[in-house]
């Protein structure tokens, strides 16, 4: 089974990366196969999804069998969830009374609040950082973050002069610019490394060392 | 009051509770923020679960076999076995002793998610950063003057700040004689570079994330208030 999987990995794996390299008017069978295999893989995903899901109702409706501490928030849970999945199904996601309740109503506020929340959360943790790590990384975050502030407040007395017109800028579209360029490409090349890895079969999070 | 006036109040209704909700966690870690986001969860997958039949597994997978039965077409059977045989072996993860042949069906989808994430890496990030750093200097070509010193000293940062930012994240390292392990000394220097770089990065990062967050939370306010505006308005 173990070579089994790795052989069937590498096999789809190959195929669909032949897809994306070779012409599709020289190959266009390479790239008809590719099309089917990633409609299969989207599939798939959506019932690993699904599976997710399932497995998320068992857990909490066990935590609710057994009364364990917290329990009335699980059944909250599966409440909602079966509800809105019903809801869902008989209805279709796309239908107003969807949109307007279970998007408008819950999801999009909630997200909304817990992202406000994150004023206050994230001002603690930067206070947070400069006590406990002030080295240069740490001084140069918080005076980019407050100089940004400055540059971007809009004040009764318009703009602050030099740090909008001519330091934020230049913070922004240079210096950051090369940092977030550099985090990028190290980012692209250890998925690069890691698709490898797994192409190669020395990485096979599917089972099996 | 029409149908949808009274869906639309139903809606400012449950918005307004579950940014209450949610709000309360400024005093503390309380009950009814866990309600809100144990309830907001719920929704949320019951929600995901419903697009993800209607919206991937229907019509990719259920209609495609629907007119396989009713064509009686080989070439259609074969084409919507696989997945079927692909779903039946992923079903089988929810049971302890089968889950092994789930497996199969992760090999494929981890086969093939690598192979798009390696090209997507490849073609959506690294050639288009790499192009973007050189046009840079590209862009000083024909410039003259104050301008072509101005471009020149801004690639040359940007430049400066891409590599000394990979440097930062080179982890090789070769043995000292007294048996410490040391990065070799340009690259400890230009590392040290890089963290002041990466530090300004994150700076305007925190500073993007802040203004959204500190939006997001005017925006819940302000929908607050105008609900309970429009409640004394409609009564």
């Amino acid at each position: 089974m173990r070579v089994f999987t790795a052989v069937i990995a590498i096999a789809f794996g190959l195929l669909v990366l032949l897809g994306y390299f070779l012409p599709p008017t020289l190959f266009p069978t390479v790239v008809d196969l590719q099309t089917v295999l990633l409609n299969w893989a989207v599939i798939l995903t959506g019932v690993a999804a699904l599976v997710g899901i399932f497995n998320l109702i068992i857990v909490h409706t066990d935590k609710v069998r057994r009364a364990e501490k917290g329990s009335v928030y699980s059944a909250l849970l599966v409440l909602s969830m079966l509800f809105t999945f019903a809801a869902g199904m008989l209805l279709r996601p796309d239908h107003v009374a969807m949109q307007r309740v279970v998007l408008s109503g819950i999801i999009l506020p909630v997200e909304a609040a817990l992202m406000g929340l994150l004023v206050v959360s994230l001002l603690y943790a930067a206070i947070r950082l400069l006590r406990r790590r002030a080295d240069a990384m740490g001084i140069f975050f918080i005076l980019t973050a407050v100089v940004i502030f400055l540059g971007s407040a809009t004040l009764p007395f318009g703009d602050i002069p030099v740090i909008s017109t001519w330091i934020r800028p230049w913070v922004t579209q240079v210096l950051a610019l090369g940092g977030a360029r550099g985090i990028l490409i190290g980012v692209a090349l250890g998925t690069l490394m890691t698709g490898l890895r797994v192409l190669f079969a020395m990485d096979r999070p599917y089972g099996g060392k | 009051m029409s149908a949808i006036d009274m869906l639309d109040l139903f809606s400012g209704g449950l918005s307004f509770l579950f940014t209450v909700l949610i709000l309360s966690y400024l005093i503390g870690d309380n009950p009814l923020f866990r309600i809100a986001v144990y309830v907001f969860v719920g929704a949320a997958s019951g929600y995901v679960a419903a697009v993800v039949f209607w919206q991937v597994l229907y019509p990719l997978l259920v209609l495609p076999t629907l007119s396989a039965i009713q064509s009686a077409s080989l070439a259609q059977g074969l084409y919507v076995l696989m997945p079927w045989l692909g779903l039946i072996l992923i079903l089988m993860k929810v049971s302890s002793r089968l889950s092994g042949l789930a497996r199969i069906a992760m090999a494929f989808l981890v086969g093939a998610g690598a192979a798009v994430t390696l090209v997507g890496a490849l073609t959506g990030t690294l050639i288009p950063q790499f192009n973007a750093t050189i046009d840079i200097f590209g862009g000083a070509v024909g410039k003259g003057g104050f301008e072509l010193v101005e471009l020149l000293f801004s690639g040359g940062v940007v430049l400066l700040g891409v590599i000394s930012t990979l440097a930062y994240f080179h982890f090789g390292a070769h043995p000292k004689a007294d048996g410490s392990m040391r990065r070799l000394a340009p690259v400890e220097i230009l590392a040290w570079v890089g963290r002041i770089f990466i530090g300004i990065t994150l700076g305007v990062v925190f500073a993007g994330v802040y203004a959204t967050a500190l939006t997001a939370l005017i925006e819940r306010i302000s929908s607050l208030i105008n609900f309970i505006a429009s409640l004394f308005g409609m009564f």
